[in-house]
């Protein structure tokens, strides 16, 4: 279930930005930022005889707003709509699975360094925050009580905070985030820790030369997501069958205008190295778009 | 009779051109430093055209710069302009009146 936490990898502001993670440019002063972003993610790699087919579609509508130029709130509720079907040890295939709201975050970024040049900016922004307990955590089927990965909540308070760098010029920019999600137990579970390492390149494609006025930029996009998960606790001891790190490359398209952005990117997974029998990640779709008001 | 007409028409339009032109304000031309995308453009824009007695704003990114057409009979200050582009999250790297 690494690989949900991934694929749930949040980019959060509304500026031209990564797909998969945040970025440091400015939510302006008493301004609100909106994007939504649909997910469709696999996982049927199952090195176990249950041979697990995990499938997860959702939403994720992010908010955002400048308390100054320098510090912005965002406010994140994903959708989720996850199901696992996989074989009973009795040979029987089954369909498990919820949806609902998932976990909501809610965190802070500032921009500590900014560095602005003619048709360029730097900047330097941490962002701390937490993720809420907002996603049901004690869901049930006709089998049961669902495994803690498949609820669409996790039931934890669990905080996180990174720090984001942006280099953006006219012809394209470049995004780069380490971040650090601390997950704290409950129902005698506690997800592994989560460090990711996430980069991003875009470069405009057309026009490709400015003419005047404002026009539309079409953005070539390649991100890349480093993802280390601690092992699961499941009853304070370690779960052999969990945790891992994975290496996602990502092309995308994004077309970016005065008001609107409209983005598509495919999450691939080039290294996985997962704990015993952790579920392999297939790929992770988002398609999504951000406005201005 | 046509040319009559077309001589009439000619005449108010350029009537209303020029009346338009004349109850336009002083322009400003505010030069940004840092605007690198569209979506940064209009985050400028709107800050500015928040600004009493804007008429028009007309960004070029390529020249990172913002022209400023006030309303008849009201002005533009620099620090008024510098705010606005700052609250706006970026640096503003220049202030001239273009025309009047």
């Amino acid at each position: 279930m690494v690989a949900l936490a991934a694929a749930a990898g949040v980019a959060t502001d509304a500026r031209a930005a990564p797909q998969t993670f945040n970025t440091a440019l400015p939510v302006g002063k008493g301004n609100f930022v909106f994007r939504e972003q649909f997910f469709a993610f696999e996982a049927s790699d199952d090195p176990s005889p249950a041979d697990r087919d995990l499938n997860v579609r959702g939403s994720i509508p992010v908010r955002g707003y400048g308390v100054t130029s320098d510090l912005a709130l965002f406010g994140i509720l994903p959708w989720l709509g996850k199901e696992l079907d996989l074989t009973t040890p009795g040979g029987q295939r089954i369909s498990r699975g919820t949806n609902g709201f998932g976990d909501a975050q809610i965190f802070a970024r500032y921009t500590v360094f900014q560095k602005d040049m003619r048709g360029s900016n730097f900047r330097i922004a941490p962002f701390a925050g937490l993720e809420l307990p907002t996603g049901e955590d004690d869901d049930h089927d006709s089998l049961g009580r669902l495994p803690q990965p498949l609820q669409s909540g996790s039931g934890s308070w669990d905080p996180l905070g990174g720090v984001i760098v942006t280099w953006q010029t006219l012809d394209y920019q470049i995004d780069a985030q380490l971040a650090y999600k601390a997950n704290t137990q409950a129902n005698g579970f506690e997800f592994g820790d989560e460090f990711r390492f996430d980069t991003s390149l875009q470069y405009r494609l057309l026009p490709r030369e400015l003419g005047p006025g404002v026009p539309g930029f079409l953005y070539g996009v390649i991100e890349a997501n480093l993802l280390h998960q601690a092992k699961d606790k499941i009853g304070g001891f370690n779960d052999p069958n969990s945790g891992g790190t994975r290496l996602y490359l990502s092309p995308g398209l994004q077309y970016v205008t005065r008001k609107w952005i409209v983005e598509a990117i495919v999450q691939i997974p080039v290294v996985q190295d997962l704990g015993g029998t952790a579920l392999e990640d297939d790929y992770a779709l988002r398609v999504g778009f951000r406005g201005n008001f | 009779m046509k040319t009559l007409v077309r001589i009439a028409l000619a005449v108010l339009a350029s009537t209303w051109v020029a009346t338009a032109a004349l109850a336009a304000g002083p322009s400003y031309r505010i030069e940004v430093a840092g605007l690198a995308c569209p979506f940064c453009a209009y985050g400028i824009e709107k800050e500015l055209n928040a600004i009493d007695g804007v008429e028009r704003v007309e960004t070029s990114i390529r020249e990172g710069t913002v022209i400023v057409t006030m309303k008849d009979g009201t002005a533009l200050d620099e620090a008024t302009a510098k705010r606005a582009v700052k609250d706006a999250g970026f640096t503003l790297n220049g202030f001239t009146q273009a025309g009047q």
